[in-house]
Parts: structure tokens; C-alpha cells; sequence
């Protein structure tokens, strides 16, 4: 097995562990192909640590004497050090872990190897797929058609074999439109609001160029998205100028000539690079330990964080706009359309749609705006806040969204049917996991792997009774109407159960929720008996 | 009537109010010597009662013949009103003008206020010192209650009776308030009961410039040391301000005559310039520029932040020379009736469970502020939006409520009472029909008799119905002492008071009570479940049926 080469040292004694908010324990550590085991010696109270390879972002090493001592940076933004007597020892651990953290090799990590014998791997995997969800959608039927024109990849690889498209466009039109989109995302329906009947529809820029090309099978597209309507809106998600830029580069925005019943807007949203360096920043600012309330606001200001979480809740607030209170629909791009478009998709259904704020319905929404319509979470949580690898695709997209989704869930304590902890799950399996969910970078990276036939699904272990009961809000009441955010930046909180996550004074907080959850769940007992 | 003469309008009809996250309301306008109330005369709209004394400043506007007032809170409120008429709406804001300043205490609305409830326990009677002296006795018999100051005398600031060192006659301790500022001889504040040390609290030391010393001082806070062991002086001060001080006649303790005393300065800041902080944090609160740098920018530049650290970091000094190293503490500043009590006052929080009750509370409000002195009639006469210039005010009760809710934050479950109560000490201490803030010492107090001719505050909230509101329903007697996370990133912006009017708290109130159904419902199954045990058990022994197979 291709992993042993990578382990010098298996096994070492003696070593002593330290972790955030406990006390320091002496153990035996362990090192295999995926796992970092540490069991202390405490006969009575044996307490194990078991860490995935994967979870660590960076590791620093220092030698004094004849041991030394390696800190590991997770990317949960645990902070953990082993003191390991022997040189060589401790020099054969860090090069196993820093190998064994970052392989590349998709099928050689371990959700490919997690059989628990709880679980058998599922006969179906995800929870829903575009078939099914189309299936369940009566009201679509009358307009909007279910296609399979990209049943084998070859129109857009990055979506899914199904599309939800409108009746009166033909596939031979869609591949058409195809082409004209980067990447092959031509437009198509994410939501459908039914209390008037208008979409959400995602795709990605136009193809414009520099010589204004124009695509009539798009432009066809879209008039029939808005059939029967006086208007359709359009947010994009660059700048004006940024968008005017993207022509150079053979990319572009509908031009008022050719899509005139379209109204467009240009929101800024940071991505990429920017994003994964306002992480970095805030991490780093979390992490200060100089106790001066000046420098932490400043930090804290300069990270920007806090306004990519307002700027990401007020432009799906602009969205909701359009669509609820305005009555009509909208298309969302930005330019490849696989990661600001789905985070505002994603927050404007959750505004929006009551059953998106169960937990099956959060779960389902995730499901379709970030597997199926591929935001690649390979590319962009490779390395969280600590690596100090060269960034490449990084960037924490999903976790700006769970950020969102917790400022929503803080406003409208009742309104969510999930807690915090699902979200601090979801951010620490997006970055490690024993499951599948969100290995590889799209649909069809995921059928050459098997990933559906030999790994587990992280949604449907969630909604096991046990593990729902854990992740559920009590206090869940379930509300029809449109949960508006506050925006304004005094409203806009950092989201400490995550980022102080490993401080001590979050404890507290959580000692407090878990005592409410008890007595919900006793409540609960006590009824049925 | 004196009132009167300053209410030029008394009444008007069809003036708009507008008021935050409300519905307007139309309706008539009347003011009377202590109120401002707007009624629609419609039974589903709220009625706006507000008191002259709560109003901080007006301002007024005119669009063509149509007034716009725009009154500011000393609760951080902000609403406005719409008045028809040039001359109506002038006269109504220079009324308001004119009987929100009123100085003369005896005008007040505590002494027109007659309760509308059943007082069952008199307030002005719940925390007499010498019932707090009596729980010390149960302890200790090292300390007496010293009458020394009985008419006000010795120190016009202390209460009649103050715990003293047993040993201590009244002639030395008129010699030692003879040395310390404002006559604040050192007394008890704290008896640590799990290791007997102590906290005691003081003005400062009037060394001057030539370095002045007084024998009977340092026996006397020597008395408070077990043998062998050292104790600590915290100062609120940085050293060079307490250096200066000595330029006009104060100081602090020397080494060289109080040899088994550590000294600590730790800065917390005074009066101005915690009032410009306030009101640059208030300001910063109200901007509307939606700009996240902005506002965090200016959040940093209140330095409000700041000093909610600075105090909590001494109190829990204070605390830890208690509690870990098992020494007494000396905790002073220059007058000692302000950043010393914050610091006594939170330390206790830290330390003492009895503090972190309800009753236990107020009854640390009552002597670590009320009778220990602090002028809260010249720290809160103006509040944050105020445009006269600032005199004594200070929020020095503001950051220490701000404090003990960072405490309480971080420690759900250890106090009785919720964040509610907070903000109703702070609203109370600005503006209130009880007497219980009014004055600035104890002899003030006694000079305008009030428990004779106001209701105090502790005789309304100690009723069940109050209670019920303020309790926190996740309280769960704590016995340890509490360590409050004093760094940055665990200091939040205290919302409930300076956000409290700019955001809608429907869905966060909502939820509040949802919680308190949850627990509650969970009491009474809990009860429930409890009483069928035990019939169940009844029966099994009753019923000799039961136990045959």
C-alpha cells in the first residue's frame, strides 16, 4: 500500500499533546494513512484524539535538544502541538503529516476507506437529484421543462446530467446558448418563487468579446424566461468596470441593445484571491494575543470580512428585492458563475422559501446550488487560513456562506430549523471529511470516481435521528414569510462560535444551548410517554 | 404652580409622532410639569409617556409652517415629533427645553410620583448596612461598625456606618480621614469569606509634594494583614498621573512607609474623557453610512471598547490577589467614587455567588455605589446627545452595567437575573420616578428625606411580577468563582443598550420567550413527573398485590 512509503514512524511513546481549552495529556501517537491517533496513558479516563491528515493545514517544527515539538494549524483553526521525545522520531512524524496532508490523489483519501459498520453504503446517494426535484415541482410543469441535454457532460461539464430550462426552448437552442456562456453554463432555473410565479435563474457571463459578439438562441432563452412579464432583472455580480474588463478576455455582460427587457445590476462581490486573503487576515487577527482593544478593531476592520458578509447578505437582499416585493425574475452571473452567483442564490432561497429553513430543506438547497450546480470545493478549500502554500484556487466562498446563513439564523432565532452546530459542521467537513460529499470539483469528476458508489453521503448521515435531534434548533418555529436581514453593519456580528471557536469564553455560550437542547429533547421524551 | 409658568402650550392636537421600529401614531400632545405624553385616544396604539427628565436635548426644524421636533433620550432613544404651527411647535420645544433642565432636585418628578402598586417590602429598608454588617459578623469578628460619621462629618461622602478594623478606635480613624481625599478613610468592601482576606476602598493619600505620611493610615490598613503576608494597593491611576497628583497635595502610598504593600497602577479612564467616549460611541452607533469600515472604525475610535477592558482587567486583578494569591487588596484612585467602585464592585461580582443573584445585586448597587458615594446626580445629568458642555458628567455606572454584562455573556447560567435588569438600572440611574438615584451621597439623601418622600426603586422591581421579567430563566446557582475572558475578541459591543433602538428586537424577544417556555414547561413536567414517582412508590408499598408475582 502506497501510504506506508510515506511513514517512517508509525508509532512513538511519550509524547505529550496539547490542545485548546484542555489540559496537556502524555500518549502514544500514532500516524496512519489518513489519521493522526493519539491515546493517552490515564488508565481510568482514556481519552483518545483522533485527527484527520487532511484537516491539517500547516505544520511548523522546532527542535531543542534532542526533542522536538511540531504545532499543527487545522483547518478548523484548532491549534494543536506535540512535544515528541527523539529527533529522528519527531522529524519522520512531521514529514509523514506533511506529506500525508496535502496528497492530491482524490481516490486515495478517506472517504474512499470510511466503512463505518453503522452504515452501509447507500443505494442512493445525495439526497434528491434535478429528476426528482423537477418531479416534485408540479407547478413548474406548465412552463418549464425538464432537459437532458447534457446527459453525457459534453454541453457543460460542470453541470449536472439535468437542467430545469424553459418549455419553449429546445436542446438544439440550449447547446446553442451553450457556447455562448463561459464554461458551457447557460442560463437556467434555480428557483421558483410560488407565491408569484417568478424564477431565480443562474448561468455564467456572456461570451461577448471585445467585438460585441451577440447569440440569438440566448437572447431567446431568456425572453422566454420572461414570457408574460414586462421585465427580467439582471445581477451581476462585478463591477461595472470589472465586467466592462471581462470583454478583453472574451468575456462580457447582455448589452442593453440585445436583451432590452432586461434590467441589469453591477454588484461588487469579492472572490477568489481577495477572499481567501480576508480569511487569512481574520484568522490572524483571532488569533492575536497582544490584548489591545485597539489593534484587534483595526485587524478586525482591515481583514474586511465583515463587509464581504454585508456585501454578500445585501445583494441577496437586492435579489429577494426583485423577486418577492418587485415581481419579477432574475438572472444571476458573475463570470465563471460557480461561486458568488450560487452564494447569493443560495441566501435569497433561504430569504425567500420557508422549506428551505428546515433542516432537509437547508441540506436539499446545498445539495443542488453547490454539488449539483458545482462550486469546486477541491479547488477552493484546499488550504484554509494557516497554509502557507502558494495560493492557488483557495478561497472560502462556502464558508462566507455559512458565515451569512449564521447572521440570518442570529436576526430570526426562530426561523431556522437547524442550529449553529450544523453550520460549524458543515465548516469543518467542507475543509476534511469522512465522507464524499464534497470531494472533487463537479458532477462528472465525481462519476469517473465512483464517488457515489463508494463513499458516504454526508447529507443523509446528517438526517439521521440522532445526529438531526444534535443539529436541530429548538427554539424552530416555522415562519411563511420573507426573513429580511438587517444589513447595516452594527447589525453584523463576527461569527464567534466559529472563528474563537477554540477560545475559552465560547464555551460558556455553548454550555447555555446545550442545556436548552437537553431540555428539549426531554420535553420531547416526557410527551411521548 | 411653578411648572406652569414654563408650559407656554399645554396641549396640542394632530401632532405625528414618529418613534424607531413603531407605527407613527397621531394624536393630541400634552405636556404637563414632569411628562411628555402623546394619546391617539385609540385603544390598540401605544401611548407615549415620557419623562422631561429622561429628554438629553431637542432640536427643531421648520418646512414651511410644519415643526419638527427631534427629542434624544438619555436612554439613547431618538424620536420625532410633527407639529402644525410655527408658534405651537416653538412653544412646545422651548417647554421641553426648559423643564428637561431643571436643576432643582426637590422639583423632581420622584417627589410627585405616588406608586400605583402595593409595596410589600419598603426598598429604602432591604440594604441597611447594618444587616450587610450582620452576615460579616457571622464570618469574622475582626471588624466593627464604626458610627464615627454618623451626622456626616467626618466624610460627607461615606454613609453613617462603615465597617472598620475592631482594633480601631473613632479618634485614630478621624486622623486618618484627615489624610485621605474627600475624608475616604479606608473601609471594608469585601470580606473574601474561603480565605478571610480582604478588600478594602479609600480616597487617595494626601502625601503632597513633601511626601507627608500619617502613622495612624498605616496601621491601620496594616491591621488587615495576617502575619508574614503582603498585601496590594491598586490604584486606578497610570504612575504619572498619580505623580502629578501629588502636585496638588495628593499622592500615594510610598514604599518606604508602607513596606508590606505592593503597589499596582493600572489606568482606567475619568470623567471627560469618558463621556466624549460615550458620546462618539453613540454617535458611532447612529451612523447611517452603511459602510462596515466605517463603522468599525469609528467603533475603535469611541476607545468605549477599551475602557469596558481596562475596568474588567483591574476587577479581575483585584479578584485575583483575593482569590489566587491570598492577599488583601487596597483599591484607589484620586477621589475614589468612581473607577475604585467599579473595580470593588465587579470584583465582587467575580468572587462572591450572593453577588450574581438578584437581591445580591442590588444590594451591591446599594452599597458599593449609593452609599459608598458616587455622584450619580452629577454623573448622569446629561447623557450622550447632550450639546451642553459636559461638567461632571461621566458614564461611570453605564460602563460598569456594561461590565457585568460582558460577566454575564460569558456566564449564562451563573446569574439570577438577565440583561433586562441591566438596562433598567441604566435607564433608572438617568432618569426615573424612584428616588433611589437621586443625590450624590448618602448625606444628600438624608437631607431630602428620601424615603420619606420618594419610592425607591428596589420597593418596585422586588414584586413577583417584576421578578419574573428580570430572572433569567437558565440560572443555576454557581458557588466557584467566575474568570471573565478579558481579551479583545471576547468583548462585545453591549447591544441591548446602544443598539437597542436602531435594530427591530421582535425576533430576538420572541425567541427570549420562547426559551423561557421552554424551561418553564419543562419545570412543571419535571414536577409532574416527580409527583407519579412518588404516588407510584406510594402504591407499591401500599398494595401488597403489586408485589406478588
Amino acid at each position: 500500500m502506497e501510504f506506508a512509503e510515506h511513514i517512517k514512524t508509525a508509532n512513538v511513546e511519550d509524547v505529550v499533546l496539547r490542545q485548546p481549552l484542555q489540559p496537556p495529556s502524555r500518549g502514544t501517537l500514532c500516524i496512519t494513512g489518513h489519521h493522526l491517533l493519539f491515546s493517552d496513558r490515564e488508565e481510568s479516563d482514556s481519552r483518545q484524539v483522533l485527527l484527520l491528515l487532511r484537516n491539517i493545514d500547516a505544520i511548523e517544527k522546532r527542535m531543542s535538544g534532542s526533542s522536538g515539538t511540531i504545532t499543527m494549524k487545522c483547518k478548523d483553526l484548532r491549534v494543536l502541538q506535540l512535544d515528541i521525545p527523539g529527533m529522528e522520531q519527531c522529524l519522520n512524524i512531521a514529514h509523514s503529516i506533511e506529506t500525508l496532508s496535502c496528497l492530491d490523489c482524490v481516490s486515495a483519501m478517506y472517504p474512499f476507506f470510511y466503512r463505518p459498520v453503522d452504515l452501509s453504503l447507500p443505494e442512493q446517494w445525495g439526497l434528491s437529484s434535478p429528476e426528482m426535484h423537477y418531479s416534485q415541482m408540479k407547478e413548474l410543469y406548465e412552463k418549464w421543462r425538464l432537459s437532458t441535454v447534457n446527459r453525457d457532460y459534453s454541453v457543460c461539464p460542470s453541470y449536472p446530467p439535468a437542467v430545469i430550462v424553459p418549455k419553449s426552448i429546445d436542446d438544439d437552442t440550449l447547446k446553442k446558448a451553450a457556447k455562448f456562456r463561459q464554461g458551457g453554463r447557460f442560463p437556467v432555473l434555480c428557483y421558483y418563487h410560488k407565491k408569484n410565479g417568478m424564477v431565480i435563474m443562474r448561468s455564467s457571463q456572456p461570451l461577448l468579446g471585445a467585438n460585441r459578439k451577440r447569440c440569438k438562441e440566448d437572447e431567446l432563452l431568456l425572453q422566454a424566461v420572461i414570457e408574460g412579464s414586462d421585465k427580467g432583472y439582471i445581477i451581476d455580480t462585478r463591477s461595472m468596470q470589472q465586467a466592462q474588463q471581462a470583454r478583453m478576455t472574451g468575456g462580457g455582460f447582455e448589452s442593453k441593445s440585445f436583451y432590452d427587457r432586461w434590467k441589469r445590476f453591477h454588484r461588487q462581490m469579492e472572490r477568489g484571491k481577495a477572499l481567501q486573503e480576508s480569511l487569512i487576515k481574520l484568522v490572524e487577527a483571532c488569533g492575536d494575543e497582544s490584548n489591545n482593544m485597539d489593534r484587534w478593531l483595526s485587524k478586525l476592520e482591515n481583514s474586511k470580512w465583515l463587509s464581504h458578509v454585508q456585501n454578500a447578505l445585501s445583494t441577496a437582499g437586492l435579489l429577494v428585492e426583485c423577486v418577492e416585493r418587485d415581481g419579477h425574475s432574475v438572472l444571476v452571473h458573475g463570470s465563471e458563475g460557480t461561486d458568488c452567483s450560487l452564494l447569493i442564490s443560495t441566501l435569497a432561497q433561504l430569504i425567500m422559501d420557508p422549506c428551505c429553513r428546515t433542516m432537509e430543506g437547508f441540506l436539499g438547497l446545498l445539495e443542488r446550488e453547490w454539488i449539483q450546480a458545482r462550486h469546486p470545493f477541491q479547488q477552493r478549500c484546499a488550504h484554509s487560513a494557516y497554509s502557507h502554500a502558494r495560493l492557488q484556487q483557495e478561497s472560502p466562498v462556502f464558508l462566507l456562506l455559512l458565515d451569512c446563513v449564521w447572521q440570518l439564523w442570529r436576526q430570526f432565532p426562530l426561523a431556522l430549523g437547524f442550529s449553529e452546530a450544523l453550520l460549524l459542521r458543515l465548516a469543518t467537513e467542507v475543509y476534511a471529511s469522512d465522507y464524499g460529499t464534497f470531494l472533487c470539483n463537479s458532477d462528472q469528476e465525481r462519476c469517473a470516481l465512483e464517488v457515489k458508489e463508494r463513499t458516504h453521503c454526508l447529507f443523509r448521515a446528517l438526517l439521521r435521528p440522532t445526529e438531526r435531534d444534535y443539529y436541530s434548533n429548538p427554539l424552530y418555529e416555522r415562519t411563511e414569510l420573507a426573513i429580511w436581514p438587517s444589513v447595516h453593519p452594527q447589525s453584523l456580528q463576527l461569527w464567534k462560535g466559529y472563528f474563537l471557536r477554540w477560545t475559552q469564553q465560547v464555551r460558556h455560550l455553548e454550555e447555555a444551548q446545550e442545556e436548552i437542547r437537553n431540555m428539549v429533547i426531554e420535553w420531547g421524551k416526557l410527551a411521548r410517554s | 404652580m411653578e411648572f406652569a409658568e414654563l408650559i407656554k402650550t399645554p396641549r396640542v392636537d394632530g401632532v405625528v409622532l414618529h418613534r424607531p421600529f413603531m407605527p407613527t401614531v397621531e394624536g393630541t400632545l400634552c405636556l404637563t410639569g414632569h411628562h411628555l405624553i402623546l394619546s391617539s385616544r385609540q385603544d390598540n396604539t401605544e401611548e407615549l409617556w415620557l419623562l422631561h427628565s429622561n429628554i438629553d436635548s431637542i432640536e427643531k426644524r421648520f418646512v414651511g409652517s410644519l415643526g419638527h421636533i427631534t427629542v434624544k433620550c438619555k436612554d439613547l432613544r431618538v424620536i420625532q415629533l410633527e407639529i402644525t404651527g410655527m408658534e405651537e411647535c416653538l412653544n412646545i420645544a422651548s417647554s421641553i427645553e426648559a423643564l428637561s433642565t431643571l436643576d432643582l432636585v426637590s422639583l423632581m418628578y420622584p417627589f410627585f410620583y405616588r406608586p400605583m402598586f402595593e409595596v410589600i417590602e419598603d426598598g429604602w429598608n432591604s440594604f441597611l448596612p447594618q444587616n450587610a454588617f450582620k452576615d460579616l459578623e457571622s464570618m469574622t469578628d475582626e471588624w466593627r461598625l464604626s458610627e464615627v460619621n454618623k451626622d456626616f462629618s467626618l466624610c460627607p461622602s461615606y454613609p453613617p456606618l462603615v465597617a472598620v478594623p475592631k482594633d480601631f478606635d473613632d479618634e485614630t480613624l478621624k486622623k486618618v480621614a484627615t489624610f485621605r481625599h474627600g475624608g475616604r478613610f479606608p473601609v471594608l468592601s469585601y470580606y473574601h469569606k474561603k480565605n478571610g482576606m480582604v478588600m478594602m476602598r479609600a480616597g487617595q493619600p494626601l502625601t503632597g509634594t513633601n511626601g507627608r505620611r500619617c502613622k495612624e493610615d498605616e496601621k491601620l490598613i496594616n491591621a488587615t494583614l495576617r502575619p508574614g503576608k503582603r498585601g496590594y494597593i491598586i490604584d486606578t491611576r497610570a504612575i504619572n498621573v498619580a505623580q502629578q497628583a501629588k502636585a496638588r497635595g495628593g499622592g500615594f502610598e510610598l514604599e518606604a512607609n508602607y513596606p508590606q504593600w505592593r503597589r499596582i497602577h493600572k489606568a482606567i479612564e475619568r470623567y471627560n474623557v469618558l463621556q466624549e467616549s460615550l458620546i462618539k460611541l453613540v454617535e458611532a452607533c447612529n451612523d447611517q453610512s452603511h459602510s462596515m469600515d466605517r463603522w468599525l472604525s469609528k467603533l475603535e475610535a469611541s476607545n468605549w471598547q477599551t475602557n469596558v477592558k481596562e475596568i474588567l482587567t483591574t476587577a479581575c486583578l483585584a479578584a485575583q490577589c483575593i482569590d489566587r494569591e491570598g492577599a488583601s487588596v487596597l483599591v484607589h484612585g484620586t477621589e475614589g467614587t468612581d473607577s475604585t467602585l467599579q473595580v470593588t464592585s465587579l470584583a465582587q461580582i467575580i468572587l462572591d455567588p450572593g453577588c450574581r443573584t438578584v437581591k445580591g445585586f442590588q444590594s451591591l448597587v446599594e452599597r458599593e455605589w449609593l452609599q459608598a458615594g458616587h455622584p450619580f446626580q452629577q454623573r448622569c445629568a446629561q447623557s450622550a446627545f447632550s450639546n451642553s458642555k459636559p461638567r461632571h458628567e461621566a458614564p461611570v455606572f453605564l460602563l460598569f452595567l456594561d461590565c457585568v454584562w460582558q460577566i454575564l455573556r460569558q456566564f449564562p447560567c451563573s446569574f439570577e437575573f438577565n440583561e433586562s435588569f441591566l438596562v433598567l438600572l441604566f435607564e433608572h440611574a438617568y432618569a426615573s420616578q424612584f428616588g433611589t438615584f437621586l443625590g450624590n451621597s448618602a448625606a444628600e439623601r438624608a437631607r431630602l428625606c428620601l424615603p420619606e418622600k420618594t419610592v425607591s426603586l428596589w420597593s418596585w422591581v422586588n414584586r413577583p411580577q417584576e421578578l419574573e421579567r428580570l430572572t433569567n430563566p437558565l440560572y443555576e446557582p454557581n458557588s466557584l468563582v467566575i474568570w471573565p475572558s478579558v481579551a479583545p475578541q471576547s468583548l462585545l459591543l453591549w447591544e441591548g443598550v446602544f443598539l437597542r433602538w436602531n435594530r427591530s428586537s421582535k425576533c430576538l424577544d420572541e425567541a427570549y420567550e420562547e426559551m423561557v417556555h421552554i424551561i418553564e414547561y419543562n419545570k412543571e413536567l419535571q414536577t409532574k413527573v416527580n409527583s407519579l414517582r412518588r404516588q407510584l412508590a406510594q402504591l407499591e408499598t401500599e398494595d401488597p398485590l403489586l408485589h406478588t408475582p
